[in-house]
C-alpha cells in the first residue's frame, strides 16, 4: 500500500490568522484594484461586437487599426489570438453599443466590409462573431447576477436540512469567500468575464463546496463518537483524516484543469483558469475560512450540550475545556 | 444471486449506453453539390451545439422604432410563422425557429455558410405591393411648397452614420403621408443641374431632383440620395407633399455617362393590390430582363388585378417590395390576370431564388430587429472539437495514471468504472437529446478529473477500515457505507448548481449544465454501484475469502 500524508496530526486551523491575513489582502488588493477600473466584461455583457479573423497571411495591426478608424470604429479592441494570423476585434465602447440599438448586425458588417476592402476578399476569413445590443447584455447580466444568487441560497437550503445550521452557515460563507478571491483573480489577471467564465464560477463553488461538505461530515460523524475533545481538535483531526482523499482529488482534478489550459484552445482558456484557481481557493477556503467560521459561529451560539450524542457516557463534552482558539483571546 | 442481478444491470445500462450511442440512419436535409436535398445519413447521435458545428444563432425582437406595436406577442406569434416557413424553405439541416420570452424569436442555423443572406432572408418584411406611377406630376407642383418650407429651416448637416446608409433611406420615407391640399402652386420648369452639398437656401429640394424617363420618375444623383432622404423625413417637408401620393426609391441605381443616379418614384398611395393574394413564387432567368421573380395569385387576387389593371391600360405601375421599387415600373398593356412577374435589376440568381422564398412565406407582420446575433465557423467549430478531444485524452491519461499508481489493483477497478462513467455520460445525453456545446466539452474533461473523487473517498475509506484491522471484506463494506453520506451531499449540492444554470443559462452555457448534471449521474452510479460490483466479483473469484487487498 503506498500512502501519502498518512496519519498526520498537523495542526491546520492554528495558521487561520496568517491565513486570513493573506487571503484579505488578496480579496482587498483586488477589490481595489476594481475600484480603480471596472473588471473586462465580455460583448455578451455590455452589448457590442466581437470578431474573430483569420488572415491569410500575418496582417501590420496598425492598418487594422486605421481602417476601423476610417469607418468610424474608434477604440475598437484588436488582439491575437493564437496564431499571428488569427484575431479577434472588439467594439464595445458606448457609440458602438448604441449604434446597435437599430440591429446588433450592424458594426460587424461594417468592420467585415471595410476590412476586406483594406486587406481584398479573400486575405481574411471570418470565422466568429458575436453581437449583442445593449439591451441584450443587460439580460444576460442580470440573468447571471440571479444564477449566482439562487445558487447560494439552493445549498444554503439543502446544507440546513441536512447538516445543522452552524455547518451549513460555516460552509456558505466559505463558498463566498471563494467568489471574492475568484473575482480578485479574474481582475488581476484581466481575464475577461463571460458566461462561460460565471459558469466557471459557479463550478467553482460546486467544488469548494464539495470539498467544504467532505470535511463537515467527518467533523459531523467524529462529533457523534462523542470523543473527549473540543472542537477545535475535532476540526483539525478531521481535516488531517481527510487529507490524503483531499490531495489525490485535487490532483486529478488539477490535472484535468492544466489538460484543458494546455490543450483545449483559446475560447476555453478563461474558463479553464478559473478553474485552476478554483481548486486552490476552494482547498484553502474548506480548511482556513469554513474551520475558523464554524468555530466561531460554535463560540457564539454553543450547541445544547449532549444533544448529539445521546448515546455517550458522561456529560464531559467538548465545552468543557476550553479550545485554544477560544483561550487565544 | 445478487451478484449476478448486479453484473446484469451493468451490462443492461451497457447494452443501452451503446444501443443510445451507436451510428443511425435518419433522413435529413443535407447538402449535395451546393443544393439541399434530404437524404439519409448516418452518425452517432450525439447532437453538437452551434459552437461546435459551426453555424448561426440569431435573436430577433420586434423592431418599434419606426412606430408603436400593440400587442407584441401576438405579433410575435404571427412573425414567427412567416420566419419559420422561410427557414424551412432555405435549406438549412435541423434548424431552430422558437419564440423565447414574451416578445423574441429565436433562429439557430446550424453549420451555416453566408450568414449575411440568412439575416436577409429572416429579416426581410416581404410586403409587396403593386402602385400606378403618378401622371399628374404632382411633385412639380408641389416642388415650391417644398423648398419655401426648407427655405425656412435650418437644416443639420450631419451626414449619417456610416452602417445607416441603407437604413436611412427606406427609413426615412415610412409615413410621407400629407395633410394639406388646399394651395395652387405654378409650374416651373426647374434648374435641374444638381448641386451636392449646399444645403438649405433657395431651391434647396428642387435643385437635386430631375425629371426621368416618364412621369412620376425622377432621378437623384447617387450622391445626394442620404441629402434628400433626410429632406424627406422632416415633417414640413412631408406635409408640402402632394396628398395622396407616396414618393418610394427605387431598389436599383443607373449609370448616365459617368454619373450614378438613383430615381424617385411618386405613386398612388394606396395601392391596387398587394402581395396578400400571392399562391406561388419562382425565380426565373429570362434572356432580355435577365434574372427575375415569376409569380401566381389566387382567384380573388386574379380577378382584383384583372380589373385594377383594366382600368389602368397605358399607366405605369410599381411593383414596390418593402417600400422599394423593383426594376423600372412597366407599362400596363392590356388587363393583367393572375401572373406576373418582378425584375431584379443586375442582381444575381440567388436574389430572385431568396426573393421568390420571401414571398411565396408571406410578409412578416411586423419589422423585426437583430437583437443578438452569434455566428461560428464550421472550421473553429471542427478546431474546437479537436482540441476538447486532445485534451479529455490527456486528461483521462494522467488521471488513469495518478489512479493506478496510488491505488494499483483498486485503482485499477475504478479506471474501469471510469470507463464506464464516460461511456454513460455520452449515453445519457445522447439519450436525452441533450446538447455537447464547447463549454460542455469541457466541463467534460474536467469531470473526468472530478468523477473519480467518488472512488477516493471510498477507497480512503477502506483503507481506514483495514487499518483497523477488520478483513478485507468488511472494510470494503465498511467504507462503501461510510463514504456514502459524503458523496451524496457533495453530488446533490453541485446537481443543484447545475440546475440553477441550466435555469438561467443560454446556449453553450445551458450545455455546460446539461453535461454536468449527466455526469453527477453517471459518476455516482459508476462509483458506488459498479465499482462495488467490480469489489464483489473479485471477493467471489475464490471460494475462500481474499486476504489482502490491493489498495
Amino acid at each position: 500500500m503506498f500512502r501519502i500524508l498518512h496519519d498526520t496530526n498537523y495542526d491546520f486551523i492554528r495558521w487561520w490568522k496568517v491565513m486570513a491575513a493573506i487571503t484579505i489582502a488578496f480579496i482587498l488588493l483586488g477589490l481595489g484594484s476594481l475600484a480603480i477600473k471596472p473588471p473586462n466584461y465580455s460583448i455578451e455583457f455590455t452589448g457590442g461586437t466581437l470578431m474573430q479573423l483569420e488572415f491569410s497571411k500575418p496582417p501590420d495591426v496598425a492598418e487594422i487599426r486605421s481602417s476601423l478608424d476610417q469607418a468610424g470604429i474608434r477604440g475598437a479592441e484588436i488582439q491575437q489570438f493564437g496564431t499571428n494570423r488569427e484575431f479577434t476585434i472588439r467594439a464595445q465602447n458606448p457609440a458602438q453599443v448604441a449604434a446597435q440599438a437599430r440591429g446588433a448586425e450592424n458594426i460587424a458588417i461594417s468592420i467585415e466590409s471595410v476590412l476586406k476592402k483594406k486587406f481584398g476578399a479573400t486575405e481574411l476569413k471570418v470565422i466568429r462573431t458575436e453581437a449583442v445590443t445593449g439591451t441584450v447584455g443587460q439580460e444576460l447580466k442580470r440573468g447571471a447576477i440571479i444564477a449566482v444568487l439562487l445558487s447560494f441560497l439552493i445549498t444554503l437550503i439543502y446544507l440546513s436540512i441536512r447538516f445543522e445550521w452552524r455547518f451549513a452557515t460555516a460552509a456558505v460563507i466559505a463558498t463566498s469567500h471563494d467568489v471574492f478571491t475568484t473575482i480578485a483573480f479574474l481582475k488581476l489577471m484581466h481575464l475577461e468575464i463571460s458566461l462561460t467564465v460565471v459558469a466557471g464560477l459557479l463550478t467553482v463553488l460546486g467544488y469548494s463546496l464539495n470539498d467544504t461538505i467532505i470535511i463537515f461530515d467527518r467533523v459531523r460523524e467524529n462529533l457523534r463518537k462523542g470523543r473527549k475533545e473540543s472542537l477545535y481538535e475535532t476540526l483539525n483531526r478531521s481535516i488531517n483524516e481527510t487529507l490524503p482523499r483531499s490531495v489525490l482529488t485535487h490532483a486529478t482534478a488539477f490535472a484535468a484543469t492544466m489538460a484543458l489550459l494546455i490543450f483545449a484552445g483559446e475560447i476555453i482558456r478563461p474558463f479553464a483558469w478559473v478553474m485552476a484557481f478554483g481548486i486552490v481557493t476552494g482547498t484553502f477556503s474548506s480548511i482556513y475560512v469554513a474551520a475558523p467560521v464554524l468555530l466561531w459561529i460554535e463560540r457564539k451560539w454553543p450547541r445544547k450540550t449532549g444533544a448529539r450524542q445521546s448515546s455517550s457516557t458522561v456529560t464531559p463534552t467538548s465545552r468543557t475545556r476550553r479550545s485554544p482558539a477560544t483561550a487565544a483571546r | 444471486m445478487n451478484l449476478k442481478w448486479r453484473i446484469g444491470i451493468i451490462f443492461g445500462l451497457v447494452a443501452l449506453s451503446v444501443w443510445a450511442l451507436f451510428p443511425r440512419t435518419v433522413v435529413e436535409r443535407v447538402k449535395r453539390n451546393g443544393e439541399f436535398v434530404y437524404d439519409t445519413v448516418r452518425h452517432v447521435p450525439l447532437k453538437r451545439g452551434l459552437d461546435l458545428q459551426g453555424g448561426m444563432y440569431l435573436a430577433l425582437e420586434v423592431d418599434d422604432s419606426k412606430g408603436p406595436v400593440p400587442d407584441k406577442s401576438k405579433a410575435v406569434d404571427n412573425a414567427l410563422k412567416v420566419v419559420r416557413n422561410r427557414i424551412d424553405e432555405f435549406g438549412v439541416s435541423e434548424p431552430v425557429v422558437q419564440k423565447a420570452g414574451n416578445d423574441r424569436i429565436i433562429v439557430e442555423l446550424p453549420g451555416i455558410d453566408d450568414p449575411q443572406r440568412a439575416e436577409d432572408v429572416v429579416q426581410k418584411s416581404a410586403f409587396l405591393e403593386f402602385q400606378i406611377t403618378d401622371k399628374t406630376q404632382a411633385l412639380e407642383k408641389a416642388l415650391p411648397r417644398i423648398d419655401a418650407a426648407l427655405k425656412d429651416t435650418k437644416v443639420a448637416t450631419a451626414t449619417p452614420a456610416a452602417a445607416g446608409n441603407k437604413d436611412s433611406t427606406s427609413a426615412g420615407l415610412q409615413s410621407l403621408f400629407t395633410a394639406d391640399t388646399s394651395k395652387k402652386a405654378d409650374t416651373t420648369k426647374k434648374d435641374t443641374t444638381a448641386v451636392a452639398g449646399t444645403v438649405g437656401g433657395p431651391g434647396a429640394f428642387s435643385k437635386l431632383i430631375q425629371p426621368g424617363r416618364m412621369t412620376g420618375e425622377y432621378f437623384v444623383a447617387q450622391n445626394d440620395v442620404n441629402l434628400v432622404t433626410q429632406y424627406l423625413s422632416m415633417p414640413q417637408v412631408a406635409a408640402a407633399l402632394p396628398p395622396g401620393k407616396v414618393v418610394r426609391w427605387s431598389s436599383d441605381t443607373l449609370s448616365y455617362g459617368n454619373r450614378i443616379y438613383r430615381p424617385l418614384y411618386v405613386l398612388d398611395a394606396k395601392p391596387i393590390i398587394t402581395g396578400e393574394y400571392l399562391t406561388d413564387a419562382k425565380p426565373n432567368t429570362s434572356p432580355t430582363e435577365g434574372n427575375l421573380v415569376q409569380f401566381t395569385m389566387n382567384n380573388e387576387g386574379a380577378r382584383r388585378f384583372r380589373n385594377e389593371t383594366g382600368r389602368h391600360v397605358k399607366d405605369f405601375m410599381a411593383i414596390v417590395l418593402d417600400q422599394r421599387v423593383m426594376g423600372q415600373p412597366p407599362v400596363i398593356q392590356s388587363a393583367i390576370g393572375a401572373n406576373g412577374q418582378i425584375t431584379m435589376g443586375g442582381k444575381d440568381l440567388q436574389a430572385a431564388q431568396d426573393l421568390a422564398l420571401v414571398l411565396r412565406a408571406g410578409s412578416l407582420p411586423v419589422p423585426l430587429r437583430v437583437a443578438d446575433v452569434r455566428q461560428i465557423g464550421a472550421s473553429l467549430g471542427r478546431d474546437s472539437i479537436h482540441k476538447g478531444i486532445t485534451a479529455g485524452t490527456i486528461a483521462l491519461a494522467l488521471v488513469i495514471l495518478i489512479m493506478l499508481g496510488y491505488y494499483r489493483f483498486s485503482g485499477a477497478l475504478a479506471v474501469a468504472g471510469l470507463a464506464l462513467y464516460i461511456l454513460y455520460t455520452l449515453a445519457a445525453l445522447a439519450g436525452f437529446s441533450a446538447v455537447l456545446t464547447l463549454p460542455g466539452l469541457a466541463g467534460f474533461v474536467l469531470s473526468i478529473g472530478i468523477a473519480v473523487d467518488a472512488n477516493v473517498l471510498i477507497f480512503e475509506r477502506i483503507r481506514e477500515e483495514l487499518a483497523h484491522g477488520k478483513t478485507v471484506r468488511t472494510a470494503i463494506d465498511e467504507g462503501f457505507r461510510h463514504a456514502m453520506s459524503a458523496i451524496v451531499d457533495s453530488n446533490v449540492s453541485t446537481a443543484l448548481t447545475a440546475a440553477v444554470l441550466y435555469q438561467y443559462g443560454t446556449g453553450p452555457v445551458r450545455g455546460f449544465a446539461v453535461t454536468l448534471l449527466a455526469g453527477i449521474a453517471a459518476s455516482m452510479v459508476t462509483a458506488i454501484f459498479v465499482v462495488r460490483t467490480f469489489y464483489m466479483i473479485w471477493l467471489n473469484r475464490s471460494s475462500e475469502a481474499q486476504t489482502t487487498l490491493s489498495i
